[in-house]
């Protein structure tokens, strides 16, 4: 297990940067999850990082070894891949075996090693199965007790489990969270699929265009989005365009007069407020901001309703309402009483 | 390798499946083993020269050949010749398949389009072509003479390395494009598991994309395996009157001896020894790699 240094990263193919001065640094033992829009790089970051991609520059380094120039199979990083990439010739001990023989491990000591990774990801008793006889999830688990049987440095993990459906998905989440905690391995996993990285994450890296937007915990990027495209990314937020008629005061295109804390100095700008912090009806009443607002389109979600509302011409929101019991979603044309307190927006500069 | 059942054919339940089996089925039959049937029967009867053939149930035919120390150089030779220029072919054509099948540049179909390109060219075109570059004051003897590198012209014409040569030009685009095919079928993320769990190039070949190209590895050496055996213009042009392999054996027996018996029990003796040369080398790879 070791911390692991990545600074200045960049890659280029020509003219086109898919990756632009990347620097992420990952303590030992931390989960960190590399999450944006397909084409954002961290795919590309992380094929850096196990070696298949020579970076155009910057430096990479796990524990005290610069490993920037060296091939993949003196990284020492294990990598689990969305497709499994299991070898389909060997059977499940012989693929787990796989890289303690290209260690020269004594024989007699990868028994053991085998049955202990196996175990760990509760395949015990798979030895002699083939991957074509699994199923996916197995698979999956295999390729992970791969990984982990020749003791890595570093574990990538590239999207391992978007080829899974909804329900496994979820537990094999929990699983590789709770293995990768108990081995105190420091771990990248890569994914577009936001839930996944909240729910397993220690830490979050949000990248868009190649480029690193935020770095930080679930609870940083969700309330303190440092850009628009993070407020956008992670979970929901309801934009409003305007302006800044001076502190604490700001003005939509629609011509409405909203509170706003966070808002400082004049000009062109965006208010973000999250879906949640809207209240609707009696629970408006006495907030900073209140307006009246018609329902344009309202959808009944289980736990959540979510309801989009235009304030005006020009400013259309989303609210979402926890389901509360009694409580009859409103109808479409209806007009509803929405408010939200002076400090639950966020300003951003306004994107043309 | 997938984790799923192969789905059954379309219209497998129609009937239509069987149907669709028969127009190429029928063709076989006719085509091949009638043919096959009838020179089989010819190969048992006796020859009798001025009488053509006359009907028999002997095996003299296959005695003659068996017997000879002529024949069985033949046969030997030919055996060697496309033992070699398979393993040529293997060993020149694994690095191109493979640069082939992960090839990402929109210039693919046109580097597949030359490889297959000598195929364009008929047999016999080329291995005259081959005539011009390889006689004592070809080409090749005369650039080398030219350079001063050589000062008297190296004997390639009518031996067995121009045969070798001319064969392995024939047969090395249908060894690239059948490698091609299922090296691509091979994810790319297969090879870099190895690499990421510390398997270096040479290792990663070994273990994981030879065994995995065994298929096509096999399918290959087939194919330029029987093509070697049964060549013919490449050695009559190439290898000249002394030397000779069994494909211009069998002509010469039909069309210059009028010999139908002999030639047909030759026929047999080279098709008998594709068969159980290909097979038993098949089982051989296959119990090392299983």
């Amino acid at each position: 297990m070791a911390r692991l240094a990545i600074e200045h990263l960049r890659k280029s193919y020509g003219d086109v940067t898919v990756v632009d001065d990347v620097t992420i640094d990952i303590a030992e033992g931390e989960f960190l999850v590399l999450l944006g829009p397909s084409g954002c790089g961290k795919t590309t970051t992380l094929r850096m990082v196990a070696g298949f991609v020579p970076p155009s520059a910057g430096k990479i380094a796990i524990g005290p070894r610069d490993v920037t120039g060296l091939p993949p199979w003196k990284r020492n990083c294990g990598l689990v891949f969305q497709s499994y990439a299991l070898f389909p010739h060997m059977t499940v001990a012989e693929n787990v075996a796989f890289g303690l023989e290209m260690r020269k491990t004594p024989k007699a000591d990868r028994g053991p090693r085998v049955a202990e990774a196996l175990r760990l990801v509760q395949l015990t008793g798979f030895d002699t199965r083939y991957p074509r006889q699994l199923s996916g999830g197995q698979q999956q688990r295999v390729a992970l007790a791969r990984a982990l049987a020749m003791e890595p440095d570093v574990l990538l993990l590239d999207e391992p489990l978007s080829n899974l459906d909804a329900k496994l998905r979820q537990e094999v989440r929990v699983e590789i969270r709770e293995l990768q905690r108990k081995l105190g391995l420091t771990t990248i996993m890569v994914t577009h699929d936001q839930e996944e990285a909240l729910t397993m994450a220690d830490r979050l890296v949000v990248m868009e265009g190649g480029k690193v937007r935020q770095i930080g915990t679930q609870r940083e990027l969700y309330e303190k989005p440092a850009d628009r495209f993070v407020a956008g990314f992670i979970g929901r937020s309801a934009f409003v365009d305007g302006r800044i008629e001076g502190d604490g005061r700001f003005r939509s295109k629609g011509g409405l007069e909203i509170a706003c804390a966070a808002a400082t100095g004049a000009g062109p700008a965006t208010l973000a407020l999250r879906p949640e912090r809207i209240a609707v009806g009696s629970d408006a009443e006495g907030l900073a901001n209140r307006f009246s607002a018609r329902v344009e389109h309202a959808a009944y979600l289980g736990a959540l309703l979510d309801i989009h509302v235009s304030l005006s011409e020009h400013d259309r929101m989303l609210l979402q309402i926890p389901n509360r019991q009694g409580f009859v979603e409103p109808r479409p044309g209806e007009t509803i009483a929405i408010g939200w307190a002076g400090d639950a927006g966020l300003i951003y500069p306004l994107q043309s | 390798m997938s984790a799923t059942a192969p789905e059954a054919v379309a219209g497998a339940r129609t009937g239509l499946a069987g149907a669709l089996v028969v127009p190429a089925t029928l063709f076989v039959a006719i085509g091949l083993i009638g043919p096959i049937a009838i020179l089989f029967r010819y190969s048992l009867n006796k020859f009798i020269p001025g009488q053509f053939m006359v009907d028999g149930l002997v095996i003299e035919n296959y005695v003659k050949f068996f017997t000879d120390a002529y024949y069985i150089n033949v046969l030997v030779r030919t055996v060697r010749v496309a033992v070699i220029c398979t393993l040529v072919c293997l060993i020149l054509g694994f690095p191109l398949a493979y640069v082939l099948a992960r090839m990402q540049s929109r210039f693919k179909n046109l580097m597949i389009m030359l490889v297959v390109l000598p195929l364009f060219v008929g047999n016999a075109v080329r291995a005259a072509g081959w005539m011009t570059a390889f006689g004592n004051r070809g080409a090749f003897n005369a650039s080398l003479t030219g350079l001063g590198i050589i000062d008297r012209p190296i004997e390639i014409m009518f031996t067995e390395n121009a045969v070798l040569i001319g064969i392995i030009a024939v047969n090395l685009p249908f060894m690239v494009l059948t490698l091609q095919s299922v090296i691509e079928g091979i994810p790319r993320h297969v090879e870099e598991a190895a690499f990421s769990l510390g398997a270096n190039p040479a290792a990663m070949f070994t273990r994981v994309l030879w065994p995995l190209a065994l298929p096509g590895i096999l399918a290959g050496t087939i194919l330029t395996f029987i093509l070697a055996m049964n060549a013919y213009a490449t050695p009559v042009l190439l290898g000249g009157p002394k030397f000779q392999m069994m494909g211009p054996l069998v002509y010469g027996q039909f069309a210059q001896q009028n010999n139908w018996p002999f030639g047909g029990a030759i026929s047999f003796i080279l098709m008998t020894a594709t068969i159980v040369l290909t097979v038993a080398a098949h089982l051989v790879v296959q119990r090392r790699y299983r």
